[in-house]
């Protein structure tokens, strides 16, 4: 992910790494429309506050997006559980575009079936663009057990796309 | 001999999530479409109203005397303080965030000269600003 400088246009910004965005929302959220509200108010706040600041934005916006997720989803424990069991079954929008290869489409419907302690990780990693010492920083986690958790994702993910692929 | 990881990593990169909703962008655009904040514009305005006024006070009293008993002064010096920058204690602002108040303070001085008489005209200017710098919590 680029660097944000001061004077960039956000539109700009935010087109070439909005979805990306929206993908680390995406799983730490219940639903496409509360992926979508986490993006907003966090992108707002990096991009008013925090863009200015030393350090990788990287790790600053994913820092937005976590702690506008987590803000969500204590507004949201204090609905009916009924109410969110039901947005979550209606919600069967993939994270991903569709992939002609089956390999790819494959992994993309893997990943959202991952543990949500490995898939975080792997998200981060690969769309977040951060370290395993940073992924361990933004889940209070240690960089070692950030990379088990990765190696264990890995391992899962091609159990997962070779058990599709003899379906 | 290629790293099984590496290669699942790689494919994985390829995949292209899925963008906002339409939407996003434009509340986006009515979120960031707001005045930029007011810290350093303040400053900026207020150095460059000083700047302004000491050049038309300097143009004004370089123009060629109508006497000889008119005084005739120069622009001899021009000088800005260091700023002192005093940090305040945190804030809660209306909106339910936290904010640190910032005072800076800096003196603007510009002397004129009439050589004939040796008479020095002399504009001392204090500036003093207050800007607040959001603060995160979590």
């Amino acid at each position: 992910m680029s660097a944000a400088p001061a004077e960039q246009d956000w539109r700009a910004w935010f087109a070439e790494h909005g979805a990306r965005l929206r993908l680390i929302a995406r799983q730490w959220t219940r639903s496409e429309a509360d992926a979508d509200d986490v993006v907003q108010e966090a992108f707002v706040r990096f991009w008013k506050h925090q863009r200015h600041l030393p350090g990788d934005p990287n790790a600053l916006v994913v820092t937005s997006i976590r702690r506008a997720a987590l803000d969500l989803l204590r507004r949201t424990d204090r609905r009916g559980v009924r109410e969110q069991a039901a947005a979550a079954e209606a919600d069967t929008v993939a994270w991903f575009e569709p992939e002609a290869d089956p390999r790819l489409q494959a992994l993309a419907q893997s990943l959202p079936l991952l543990p949500p302690e490995q898939c975080e990780v792997v998200v981060l990693k690969v769309w977040g663009g951060l370290t395993f010492d940073q992924v361990g920083e933004q889940l209070e986690i240690s960089p070692n057990t950030a990379a088990s958790r990765w190696r264990y994702a890995m391992e899962a993910l091609r159990k997962l796309i070779t058990a599709r692929a003899h379906d | 001999m290629t790293d099984p990881d590496h290669d699942l990593e790689l494919d994985l990169a390829r995949l292209r999530p899925r963008p906002p909703a339409p939407a996003v962008g434009a509340a986006l655009a009515r979120e960031l479409a707001a005045p930029p904040a007011r810290r350093g514009v303040v400053l900026a305005w207020s150095a460059g109203l000083a700047a302004a006024a000491s050049l038309a006070l300097g143009l004004f009293l370089a123009r060629p005397a109508g006497s000889e008993e008119s005084p005739s002064y120069r622009l001899v010096r021009a000088e800005q303080s260091p700023a002192n920058v005093e940090v305040l204690r945190p804030i809660r602002l209306e909106d339910g965030s936290f904010a640190r108040p910032v005072r800076v303070r800096w003196d603007n001085t510009t002397q004129w000269e009439d050589p004939r008489t040796r008479t020095r005209f002399i504009n001392y200017r204090p500036n003093e600003t207050l800007a607040l710098l959001p603060l995160e919590t979590y």
